[in-house]
């Protein structure tokens, strides 16, 4: 019988916690019966509790969590990397595409991810939340929810839809494509705005191993940092019995992660994944790995006192930057937040971009896009609603369900179908019965609360073009009633701009 | 090709429906071009009407395929009287198939989204059900399709299914709608159509009469069990609702439309799009002239 290595126990786990994540973006769609919460893994990251808890200065009981991975790697060192992160697993998964399997020498560039690490802190204790930008877990939820998963659809639904056009087995076919949609996307196509630059960084990511392997997690990755500084102390470790070794090399040159010291022997333990392959390759045996009283030898520190000053002033002078630098969106910016979104700055240091409120309401009305500069540079890539190119459901209050920092607020249907997103307002120039003289209502037909914010004055107009009287039907909107859903907005039959648009006037936001 | 065959034999049906319930109408022959039945059971209620109007098999016949359209524009549940009667359409459903239909297929293009509209309205799980070939509605299944004689439209995007089946029955719900007054029969043919659908509201009569020249269903059975009196055709509030356990069928579909309206508590000559339809020769509208033969269950 072939012996289980242990290669096969970390690929396997690899697998797991990918597939499991995976499940978890594919949970996250209308209708939302989710039986793994779609947040979990963003739950479970150290780095998003610590980053959004210490910026928006609250607790939040769920992010007791991540206190699994703070205290793991005192046990097991960076094994998270090596056999959990889905992350690490994707870019391992594709090294074997794009890399040369090099390992390099990247020793001296190895302590910028505990310099970033850094930075971010010091950020968020500044009141700044901008750890979204490299935390792997959010970026993999956003690339996998939105354009991954987004990219497949468009490639299997433009399969089938020839196999319709042409009509080989039509009604099988869309049978095939109706049972998809009930778990995938919705009936058509989303569109999703915006995607350029979060598409080019997934990639960059994953290019990186075309420099040497794993080259993201040996030197830039945030959260591989954060597990580094505590595996420092771990009690897992690597041995090696020096009488066997025959300073052979096969280990350090199988090391993906550059952790073994030239004398084979030691080992760097903040960068040390855990992945065994050194004692797989070992001609004699001489490597073993089990538990132990910390090395009495220190390791030495990643990071120098310099640095770590350096970092605190980058971040000092980021976060003034940021305070200056960003246009009061408050007043300036005409974005529309998903309803129940707490207040603009508490929400800023909240948003991890993880796009999950952004995916699910592309299950359902299809409002919401990444933005990129509507709401000043602090806002970028997070949630706005466009309306021409979808609407908030009416009966939808999933975007709310499923944020895992409660940037937008859980609300009852109820109560969300009451929280006013904005309001509706007329575009007289634009507007059908008031630019043509000619009956239209399509908005007041969608209007979905009752009784209907947009109503209409029937009134006896002189059409100037036709040279008659006739009676029109003008719309108007009652302000108390409108919740800016922005269906009106969607469905105005103009081309282009509509005639009606919802504005931030009469918004309302969640004080923390 | 296929297409073209397809919307001459429709159009060839269309005629042949329209001159024969004329026909049928002017001879006064054995069955009725509307019939009004009230206090059933939905189920009950429409093997009534279906029996007064000459039995299911004067529609359906074997190894036809039915494209049944209800209304499941939106996400409402059905005692909001937004959406079709559940069961009025499922006991439709299973006539057909013991008629010896081939495939019915339910759809309808919805406003809201169209998985919710389909859940919430219960339609999709009630037809399924019954053995029904309940689809979505994809960009792709439309076809431009020219629409002779349209004096608005001159083509529109038409629903491929109205041209795979040869069968068409209409299941509108009775409800108020800001543009026409109420929505009925010949309005509810719009969830076959596709396109920038809100553009048919400008000279909506005229393109709304239009539409029922390429899309003409055998048969019209116009739900009236619940109807939504105010703020349709979305409603959203139980005190808009009005119980009346009242169905209008018929094989004439303005004239269906008209006694609908009537019930509604209007009268029909004000509806613009019934003076249309009714001189381009697509059926009666004179309520007074034409009565519906009633059938009351007792209670």
């Amino acid at each position: 019988m072939k012996k289980i290595t242990s290669k096969t126990w970390r690929k396997t786990s690899q697998i797991f916690f990918f597939l499991l994540f995976f499940l978890t973006v594919l949970q996250a769609t209308y209708p939302f019966e989710p039986w793994l919460p779609p947040e979990l893994f963003l739950w479970f990251d150290p780095l998003v509790a610590l980053a959004v808890q210490i910026a928006g200065r609250f607790f939040a009981p769920v992010f007791l969590l991540s206190l699994v991975f703070i205290l793991f790697p005192m046990i097991f060192g960076r094994a998270f990397c090596g056999w959990i992160c889905p992350f690490g697993t994707v870019i391992d998964a594709t090294d074997r595409l794009i890399s040369q399997k090099k390992i390099g020498d990247f020793r001296k560039v190895r302590p910028i991810k505990t310099f970033l690490l850094v930075i971010f802190l010091m950020l968020a204790l500044f009141g700044v939340q901008y750890s979204w930008t490299m935390d792997p877990l959010p970026i993999l939820w956003r690339s996998l929810g939105v354009f991954v998963l987004s990219f497949g659809f468009l490639i299997v639904d433009t399969i089938l839809n020839g196999f319709v056009s042409v009509g080989i087995f039509p009604n099988v076919v869309m049978g095939i494509q109706d049972s998809l949609s009930g778990y995938l996307f919705p009936v058509d196509m989303p569109d999703f705005e915006n995607l350029a630059i979060p598409v080019l960084l997934f990639f960059t990511i994953l290019g990186l191993s075309r420099i040497a392997r794993r080259f993201w997690c040996r030197t830039l990755c945030p959260l591989g940092a954060l597990q580094g500084i505590i595996s420092k102390i771990g009690l897992f470790r690597r041995k090696v019995d020096s009488e066997k070794c025959t300073a052979c090399g096969l280990c350090r040159k199988k090391c993906k992660m550059d952790a073994i010291e030239p004398d084979f022997i030691k080992t760097e333990k903040s960068e040390c994944v855990m992945c065994l392959s050194c004692k797989e390759v070992c001609p004699t045996n001489a490597i073993s790995f089990g538990f132990d009283s910390p090395e009495k030898r220190q390791t030495s520190v990643d990071l120098s006192r310099r640095s770590f000053i350096g970092a605190g002033a980058t971040a000092l002078v980021g976060a003034g930057l940021f305070a200056m630098s960003k246009p009061d969106p408050n007043r300036t910016s005409e974005a529309i937040r998903p309803p129940g979104t707490v207040i603009e700055p508490e929400f800023l240091k909240r948003c991890i971009r993880c796009e999950e409120c952004v995916r699910i309401c592309a299950t359902s009305g299809g409002c919401l896009q990444m933005s990129l500069l509507e709401t000043g540079m602090m806002g970028i890539w997070t949630p706005v609603a466009k309306f021409r190119s979808g609407h908030c459901e009416f009966n939808c209050n999933l975007c709310g369900q499923i944020c895992p920092t409660k940037a937008i607020q859980p609300l009852e249907l109820k109560e969300k179908q009451e929280i006013r997103m904005g309001t509706a307002i007329f575009i007289q120039d634009r507007c059908i019965p008031y630019r043509l003289n000619d009956n239209c209502i399509v908005c007041e037909e969608h209007c979905p609360v009752s009784p209907k914010a947009i109503r209409v004055d029937e009134k006896e107009i002189f059409d100037p073009i036709s040279g008659q009287k006739r009676i029109v039907r003008l719309p108007y909107i009652d302000p108390e009633l409108c919740i800016g859903c922005g269906i009106c907005e969607e469905k105005c039959p103009l081309e282009g701009k509509a005639g009606i648009c919802v504005v931030r006037e009469g918004e309302e936001r969640i004080q923390v | 090709m296929e297409r073209r065959k397809f919307l001459k034999t429709s159009i060839l049906l269309a005629g042949g429906a329209v001159l024969g319930s004329a026909h049928l109408f002017g001879k006064s022959t054995t069955f009725p071009s509307v019939v009004l039945i009230k206090n059933g059971n939905p189920a009950e209620m429409v093997r009534k009407a279906l029996d007064m109007l000459g039995g299911i098999s004067r529609f359906i016949s074997k190894n036809d395929v039915v494209l049944l359209k209800p209304n499941i524009s939106w996400d409402r549940a059905p005692e909001y009287a937004a959406t079709s009667n559940p069961e009025l359409m499922s006991e439709v459903i299973r006539l057909c198939y013991q008629a010896g239909a081939k495939n019915v297929i339910v759809l309808d293009n919805t406003c809201n989204e169209a998985r919710r509209c389909y859940k919430n309205s219960t339609l999709e799980e009630t037809a399924r059900k019954a053995g029904a070939d309940v689809r979505f509605v994809r960009d792709n299944h439309f076809s431009e399709t020219p629409i002779p004689n349209g004096t608005a439209l001159k083509s529109w995007p038409i629903h491929n299914a109205v041209f795979e089946a040869n069968k068409i029955i209409n299941m509108p719900i009775l409800k108020h709608h800001g543009m026409s007054k109420v929505t009925i029969g010949f309005k509810n043919m719009m969830g076959l159509s596709g396109g920038n659908r809100g553009r048919l509201h400008l000279s909506f009569s005229q393109k709304i009469v239009d539409l029922n020249r390429v899309i003409v269903p055998q048969l019209t059975i116009v739900d009236a069990i619940r109807i939504l009196k105010e703020n349709g055709p979305q409603g959203g509030n139980l005190a808009d609702v009005e119980k009346l356990d009242t169905i209008i069928a018929g094989t004439d579909r303005v004239l269906v439309d008209a006694w609908s309206a009537k019930i509604f508590g209007l009268d029909p000559n004000k509806i613009e799009y019934l003076r249309i339809a009714h001189e381009a020769g697509m059926g009666e509208m004179d309520t007074d002239k034409f009565k519906p033969t009633q059938f009351v269950f007792k209670s």
